[in-house]
């Protein structure tokens, strides 16, 4: 884990809504270039699982994926992120930012701003079980970018 | 998924008695074999009304009905007898929740399918019993839950407080509950009262990912969020009293406690796992489905072998998982009527799994034939003297035990012979959810859901606030409905009906 820069301390603005699904979550995020809809999806996920506001940038934490195409990319990319708040180090960010976006090559490396989830500090939320591809969507309109995802929560 | 209108749609459907509709070949492409779901009149309605909403203009490509969920797996390969909808049928992931289907173990071709059994991988219920009755037991109500809700580790980034290093959940994912009886969490009576003894025998820990094993280190022994809860109930009427008694059930306002819970992040990464593997194999093999989340492999290809090898695991996870619970909950009362969970009788009445894949013997077509069952949001509801149940049971039949949502009433049922022939001894798990999660966060109010529970005089402990919308009764199917129609339909039998007096929750 690493340290956090001053100028990391800007929280980005919400651009995400959750979705009806019966018995899961889906998720509906854009942004104005393809990494900052990333970035939001995973914010998404993380503000589901505890209130935002309680989550300290105390460190930050690096992740790096790879996926086969961009669908397998984002999969790829929340399901390291509930790794690494499901196991050690039981990481939970604030924010995400995405700090190289390889397009061609579907590599990302990303960087949390956070800190380790403790009960009794962070209100508990619900439950993350798994990221699936049902009903995945990315779509790029007029240089907007809009993504849809949906979330296990239940079964 | 083939575009249809609403009316041309019925004609595929057909009610053959009040409580049984059948779904025709051809509702889907390539259905192998028929579709029947049970559902009464409310139930019904809701079902229909979900295809109707599907059938809307610009729907495609959003999720699926649980109907054309249910068709869906009728076209699997290998299937055999019909896929089943249990009448809290809801969509789910590729199977709808409550849906049994049964494979052919003998033909080549037969599939395993991850989204048949679900993410969390034997999700079940467990029924303690206590010779405790309501009078000992209001007064105290409040401390009690509280104690339950500080002794069991529950919600989102909770962790176990059994110690437990690597080498043990090692042994604990190839043991089941025998790990527990060892190392002196479970009696040894526990085992003889659950599903499989609480051991699946094929578990191989060797096929379960690195991944999977560091999410369910932290987590064995811990409630979870969602649905899950352990509640402390009150037998509210008697259906069958000669049953009951065979269960230790003697009279209406016995204390018992049931825990829901499941096989927590262990289970979902094997199923994560899984799912990615077969995609690839479905290629290989050239296995066509309906619905890309209908992943699946041959059951005899190296993909399908591995999942049920790391499935077991994740089972036999999930009894430790409900086991650790069992003992704090007996440690929770134990320290609040200062007497041994002996003295307060507190026995496993009895454990079932109601997200399995169990390689079972049932008759198609009037021949014994090997099969592997999946009961996605189904329990498994075995008739009397059935080989496989308990000898305490031999003559009642199984318990069924179908847990209600926060503030409702559970049952406990009994498996019948009629179930068994007509749904593979199958029946409903639970209430299956009405609302979505997002709508409920948004119309339903947490003060109203929390002062209701309090005017039924229930004690509620939660750890997380919008959970208690997300999980509102009102977001559910009315379990009694549910839980009537499988009694009417005859594929099990009401016995004993419990309301609760205490929920502890995600």
């Amino acid at each position: 884990m690493g340290d956090i820069k001053e100028e990391d301390w800007n929280l980005p603005p919400c651009k995400y809504e959750y979705l009806d699904h019966t018995a899961d979550i889906q998720l509906h995020a854009w942004g104005d270039t393809l990494s900052e809809a990333f970035e939001q999806c995973a914010n998404a996920m993380f503000h589901y699982m505890t209130e935002v506001d309680y989550i300290e940038m105390k460190e930050s934490y690096d992740v790096e994926v790879e996926g086969h195409d961009m669908m397998s990319l984002l999969y790829n990319f929340l399901d390291e992120l509930l790794f690494i708040f499901s196991a050690e180090p039981n990481y939970i960010a604030r924010k995400v930012q995405i700090t190289e976006f390889d397009k061609t090559a579907f590599k990302i490396k990303a960087k949390g701003f956070g800190e380790e989830f403790q009960l009794g500090k962070h209100p508990q939320g619900t439950e993350v079980k798994a990221i699936t591809f049902s009903n995945m969507q990315i779509h790029e309109n007029e240089n907007k970018y809009i993504m849809k995802t949906a979330w296990k929560i239940k079964n | 998924m083939v575009v249809r209108q609403y009316k041309e749609e019925l004609e595929y459907l057909e009610k053959k008695t009040p409580y049984k509709w059948e779904i025709k070949k051809g509702f889907q492409p390539n259905m192998k074999v028929e579709g029947v779901f049970y559902v009464n009149e409310v139930l019904e309605k809701l079902m229909l009304d979900e295809l109707q909403n599907a059938c809307r203009p610009g729907m495609i490509g959003g999720f699926l009905p649980g109907v054309k969920q249910i068709a869906n797996v009728a076209a699997l390969p290998g299937i055999v007898h019909k896929s089943i909808g249990l009448p809290d049928v809801h969509s789910g992931y590729g199977f709808a929740i409550g849906n049994m289907a049964a494979f052919d173990m003998d033909d080549p071709e037969s599939i395993v399918s991850p989204g048949g059994v679900g993410f969390d991988i034997n999700c079940g219920v467990r029924l303690l019993r206590t010779n405790l009755f309501e009078k000992d037991v209001q007064p105290v109500k409040e401390q009690l839950a509280q104690s339950m809700f500080d002794h069991i580790p529950v919600g989102v980034g909770s962790k176990g407080i059994i110690p437990m290093n690597a080498n043990d959940l090692e042994e604990a994912l190839e043991m089941g509950m025998d790990w527990s009886l060892r190392e002196g969490y479970a009696w040894a009576e526990d085992k003889e009262h659950c599903e499989e003894n609480g051991r699946m025998l094929n578990a191989d820990s060797s096929k379960v990912s690195m991944r999977a094993r560091k999410r369910g280190l932290p987590q064995l022994g811990t409630l979870g969020a969602g649905n899950h809860y352990a509640e402390i109930q009150i037998v509210d009427e008697v259906y069958d009293k000669w049953a009951a008694k065979k269960m230790g059930i003697e009279n209406v306002g016995q204390v018992c406690v049931m825990i829901h819970s499941g096989s927590r992040g262990f289970g979902h990464q094997v199923a994560t796992d899984a799912l990615l593997e077969m995609e690839k194999a479905m290629k290989r093999d050239q296995i066509e489905v309906n619905d890309r989340q209908l992943a699946c492999a041959r059951i005899n290809s190296n993909e399908g072998q591995n999942y049920l090898k790391s499935m077991s695991a994740a089972a036999n996870f999930a009894w430790v998982n409900r086991s650790s619970m069992t003992f704090l909950a007996r440690q929770a009362f134990a320290k609040q009527f200062k007497l041994t969970p002996d003295d307060l009788d507190m026995h496993v009445i009895y454990d079932v799994s109601h997200n399995i894949a169990k390689m079972e013997q049932h008759y198609v077509d009037g021949k014994l034939k090997k099969l592997l069952v999946h009961r996605k949001g189904s329990t498994r509801a075995f008739p009397p003297y059935h080989p496989l149940i308990p000898v305490d049971y031999q003559l009642t039949g199984q318990p069924v035990l179908i847990g209600g949502t926060m503030g409702t009433c559970s049952y406990v049922l009994t498996g019948t012979e009629q179930g068994m022939n007509e749904t593979f001894g199958s029946t409903c798990h639970g209430a299956g959810r009405a609302l979505s999660r997002a709508k409920s966060r948004r119309n339903i109010d947490y003060n109203d859901v929390l002062e209701k529970l309090q005017q039924q005089g229930i004690a509620i402990r939660v750890a997380s606030p919008k959970l208690v919308m997300e999980e509102a009764p009102e977001s559910y199917k009315n379990v009694t409905d549910v839980v009537n129609t499988c009694h009417k339909a005859g594929i099990s039998k009401k016995t004993v009906k419990l309301r609760p007096i205490a929920v502890i929750k995600g």
